[in-house]
């Protein structure tokens, strides 16, 4: 009941407001009449009736305010009243409303564009259906976490484990395929049957492999990517059922997965697989200690992941109990939510760019408050009048934050623009490894959140000058009557500076120490020379070049087409480039040949497949022995080339040309493994292979009769421009096999890039939002400062008349607005000492308390702090005492 | 017109539904019938009755309708809802109560105590 006739009066509040409005003054106007006629009657005349009436009735205006109060509905109204005098209000100030207005958008478009990156990364769940339930589970090996599993572990583990309901495996490689176009070479992932259906609810053609398929002597099917059905298949809808070459096999294609499928692993080279296969394989039957297998899987309702990780530990140990391949490399395994797995590398760094930019609002919303007390002296006077008329001192403090929230909304839809061109921006910078990056945008999320700035900034900025205007003493303030005070606290102003000093302070010197790093990560030798070095990558199909031969051959004759190009300095290849991601990293034990067992299994190293010329061409440093020639192949000794690293670790001060390693090749054919003894016949300097800032495994270089693969990266040295040798490398490829395709043309430089191209990305936004922090810092300076002189000019006009000079007059303005910056320096300085080394995991190279960058950014920021003093305080040097004290 | 008094803070609402009680009033109507029924002896600020008409209004113990007053202007008349009929019983019962318990307190004796 008493709802109802709130619902009722709010709604009359709303829709019928000028009825209503008119329906009170009608109330009370008739009540005053008739108070009116009735005195009329006693005698008086009608006009002094009137009046008496009026007298008796009381503050007419005051009275209909209450009504209006006691009406219900109200405060829409008020809101809407203070929203259109807010607006009355910025129009009779449109400097101030540019610059407000320009500071929060550029402030809170920061958070939008940085925000909507966060979420994408961070917060929005997976496209996958029950993404929350899927886990990656890694294998440790030894001392190598994150390893990927073997065959048979991946079916011990289904078998054993309660806590997942699927549990499926993937393994990434690189192929060809013949569609209907020319040959591309395709990333390519063989799979368990069971792997897709975890990740998307249905093929858009087709169907998913079924249970069984992807054992060994099924038929050979395939599944596509939409961008691949697109490409290589003018996207036929009735491609299910026809045939498709792949490595020189025919498979059928039994489907084609959604549009927006996309692998989202913790492994970046997932991202662009473009062909699924069945593993064909009996896993069960494979090596226990060879691990190639990615396990992904998806845990029954309820089960957390850490029960899914005790489980995994008590199925390791039985494991380990069982077969002595896993006792002997210490098999553990452990689970992780995927989501968390895929975000690993990132998050710290979109953690700090979040932190960063929410130090960049903070400054924001202190230099608006120091705008709005400056205002305040003129709107003190017009509150002082408001509250004489019969306002309240809440209503006003309302008035007051309503006209700031609004304005704070005004700033939001400013910053909208500015956060879409932000994000525009931030997309183009295509940073490598934050992938889940691409579905940033600006949507609902990213929409609430701004708004939920915007209104937080107009409480926040707005409520220290509200109190302070709606403060004071009415009398004294509507005697000083429009005169220019010194309003408010001085002190507070000082402070909203000091703060936004030191809060920039914090971001410079982030910024610093994050550009120190990209700096060290330019000075890094990685252990070869990247100028002037080409590279392409090859696949071979097993059907083609199952045996070492076809391959050696195919691969010496290429190498002599290269040589012969104009330009050409020299010509190599290797299994994998260096920090190219690209491909499965292989790596296995090794020990010197006849150590004992408990030697064994306890060290890895990368091994790559390598062709002679590779070491010259790339530009690593060979210190001692040979590189590999064309002689070397299976039918004589077996031979091999370590990196410094594995030369010091076993063989520590000593000589290992001529030593001999126990190492895992495969002289018969690619993936035919055994384990054989090598003859060390060269040290090259350690090359770094996965990233620039960790040093990572040795690494041991076979030649390709000893270790051939199905990938291979040719590197020539050449002064030749990049679209002469890649039609060169097409046309000498082509002549030895027209249906090879050559893909990853490119300069070894770009992967240089690559490697750094996260710590760039970071730096950038780290600077944009610094340079932002800077800039909103010195507005505030420059204001207050320009404020303060004006404020004073009286004052400065005295001591300038009794004998202080010019030069004094600067000194004094320049040393009381320089105290804050200083003291914000100071502090800012403090404050990064304690939080910087929350950054470390993104440094390189640099201390977190590096006492240069330090001294750099109080330099910097003291002078920038001393330029924003500078000009209002040379205005103040020329202030002219007659028409200063004539002005008051 | 004998000793005059201030109204308690949160009477007039009751001496409004009260003098509404006794039939349909436009707001004049109210301060004149409240004059009337104290015998003059309570005044009322003439503005201060609407707020309080409209707060009742909203807490659904006052209708309002608009008609003519006696001397032929249009006026809006108020009436109790059942609302508002129970409401004014509940608080003159609790007013009566009050009103007893203090007239007892002060006219104690000391032989009583």
């Amino acid at each position: 009941m008493r709802l109802l006739a709130f619902l009722r009066s709010f709604a009359s509040a709303f829709f019928l407001r000028s009825r209503i409005e008119a329906e009170m003054d009608e109330e009370l106007r008739s009540h005053i009449q008739s108070r009116a006629d009735d005195l009329e009657r006693s005698g008086v005349s009608r006009t002094e009736a009137e009046r008496l009436a009026r007298l008796e009735f009381g503050g007419y205006q005051k009275f209909k305010e209450e009504c209006r109060e006691e009406r219900g509905g109200f405060w829409i109204e008020t809101v809407w009243t203070d929203i259109r005098f807010a607006l009355r209000m910025l129009r009779k100030s449109p400097g101030f409303t540019a610059v407000a207005i320009l500071t929060l958008a550029l402030g809170i478009g920061a958070n939008t564009a940085i925000f909507s990156v966060v979420n994408a990364v961070l917060l929005r769940p997976l496209p996958y259906p029950n993404a929350n339930r899927l886990a990656m589970i890694w294998s440790t090996w030894g001392n190598e976490t994150r390893g990927p599993a073997s065959g048979p572990e991946l079916i011990e583990l289904r078998k054993r484990s309660r806590a997942f309901e699927e549990i499926a495996g993937i393994w990434v490689t690189g192929g060809t395929i013949i569609g209907t176009v020319e040959p591309e070479q395709v990333r390519l992932a063989l799979t368990a049957a069971n792997f897709l259906p975890l990740l998307a609810e249905k093929p858009q053609l087709g169907r998913f492999f079924a249970p069984g398929e992807d054992r060994s002597g099924a038929a050979p099917l395939l599944i596509l990517t939409d961008g691949l059905w697109h490409r290589q298949f003018g996207a036929n809808p009735g491609i299910v059922g026809q045939t498709a070459r792949l490595n020189g096999n025919n498979f059928t294609i039994v489907g084609v997965l959604p549009r927006d499928f996309k692998l989202l692993f913790p492994d970046s080279r997932m991202a662009d697989v473009q062909v699924f296969i069945p593993f064909l394989n009996d896993l069960e039957k494979q090596n226990r200690d060879t691990g190639y297998i990615r396990m992904v899987g998806r845990l029954r309702r309820g089960v957390t992941v850490a029960q899914a990780q005790s489980e995994a530990d008590s199925i390791a140990s039985q494991l380990r109990g069982e077969a002595k391949e896993y006792a002997e490399q210490s098999l553990r395994l452990s689970v992780l939510s995927l989501q968390e797995d895929d975000v690993r590398s990132v998050q710290p760094a979109l953690v700090s760019l979040f932190a960063a930019v929410v130090l960049v609002l903070l400054v924001t919303c202190a230099n608006l408050a120091n705008l709005l007390l400056s205002r305040s002296g003129s709107r003190r006077h017009e509150t002082a009048l408001r509250a004489a008329m019969g306002a309240e001192r809440k209503r006003i403090i309302r008035q007051l934050l309503t006209e700031n929230i609004f304005l704070g909304c005004l700033g939001g839809t400013a910053a909208l623009g500015i956060g879409w061109v932000a994000l525009k921006w931030i997309l183009s910078l295509q940073p490598e490894g934050i992938y889940l990056l691409i579905a940033a945008k600006l949507d609902g999320w990213v929409l609430a959140f701004t708004l939920a700035l915007s209104i937080l900034t107009g409480i926040l900025f707005g409520l220290a000058p509200a109190l302070s205007v709606a403060r004071g003493d009415l009398v004294e303030i509507l005697k000083e009557s429009g005169k220019t005070t010194t309003t408010g606290k001085p002190w507070l102003r000082q402070l909203l500076i000091v703060s936004e000093v030191s809060l920039g302070c914090i971001l410079l010197v982030g910024t610093g120490l994050m550009i120190r790093t990209f700096t060290s990560l330019l000075r890094v030798d990685p252990g070869f020379h990247p100028q002037n070095v080409l590279t392409f990558q090859l696949s071979f199909p097993g059907s083609r070049y199952g045996t070492v031969e076809s391959l050696t051959n195919f691969l010496k004759e290429l190498r002599t087409n290269l040589s012969a190009m104009p330009g050409t300095q020299s010509v190599g290849g290797v299994s994998h480039l260096p920090l190219d991601e690209g491909l499965g990293n292989w790596y296995s034990y090794y020990w010197p040949e006849g150590a004992p067992v408990q030697q064994q299994n306890t060290v890895m190293a990368d091994h790559r497949s390598t062709l002679p010329g590779y070491f010259r061409s790339i530009g690593a440093t060979l210190l001692a022995g040979r590189e590999f020639e064309d002689t070397d192949d299976a039918v004589h000794t077996h031979v091999a080339i370590v990196d410094d690293t594995v030369a010091e670790q076993i063989w520590p001060g000593q000589d290992a040309i001529g030593k001999k390693l126990s190492v895992e090749d495969s002289p018969t054919g690619p993936f035919q493994f055994e384990r054989e003894p090598v003859v060390v016949i060269g040290v090259v300097k350690h090359v770094q292979a996965h990233s620039l800032t960790s040093k990572g495994r040795g690494q041991i270089y076979l030649p390709v009769p000893l270790a051939p693969r199905p990938v291979y990266s040719l590197v020539v040295q050449t002064t030749a421009p990049m679209q002469t040798f890649a039609a060169y490398v097409q046309q000498a490829v082509k002549k030895l096999d027209k249906d090879m395709p050559v893909s990853n043309l490119r300069p070894q430089m770009d992967y240089v890039e690559k490697a750094r191209a996260q710590t760039r990305f970071v730096t950038l936004l780290a600077g944009a939002l610094a340079a932002l922090a800077l800039f909103l810092a010195c507005i505030g300076i420059y204001g207050v400062t320009s404020y303060s002189v004006a404020q004073r000019s009286r004052e400065i006009a005295i001591r300038i008349v009794v004998g202080a000079n010019s030069a004094d007059v600067g000194r004094m303005v320049l040393r009381q607005s320089g105290l804050p910056v200083v003291v914000g320096v100071v502090a800012g300085l403090a404050m990064a000492a304690v939080l910087m080394p929350l950054l470390s995991g993104l440094l390189f190279g640099v201390h977190p308390s590096d006492p240069l960058t330090y001294a750099a950014i109080s330099l910097v920021l003291g002078a920038v702090g001393v330029l924003a003093c500078y000009f209002p305080a040379r205005r103040a040097t020329k202030v002219d005492p007659m028409t200063a004290l004539r002005a008051e | 017109m004998t000793g005059q008094a201030q109204l308690l803070p949160g009477t007039l609402d009751l001496l409004i539904l009260k003098a509404v009680s006794l039939g349909p009033l436009h707001g004049y109507g109210v301060l004149l019938r409240i004059e009337q029924i104290s015998r003059g002896a309570l005044l009322v600020e003439q503005g201060a009755l609407y707020p309080a008409l409209y707060r009742l209004v909203r807490r659904g113990l006052l209708k309002a309708s608009w008609g003519t007053s006696d001397n032929n202007r249009r006026a809006k008349f108020y009436e109790l809802t059942a609302a508002g009929r129970k409401r004014l019983r509940q608080e003159a019962d609790g007013w009566n109560r009050l009103v007893a318990a203090i007239a007892s307190a002060l006219g104690a004796r000391p032989e009583e105590i």
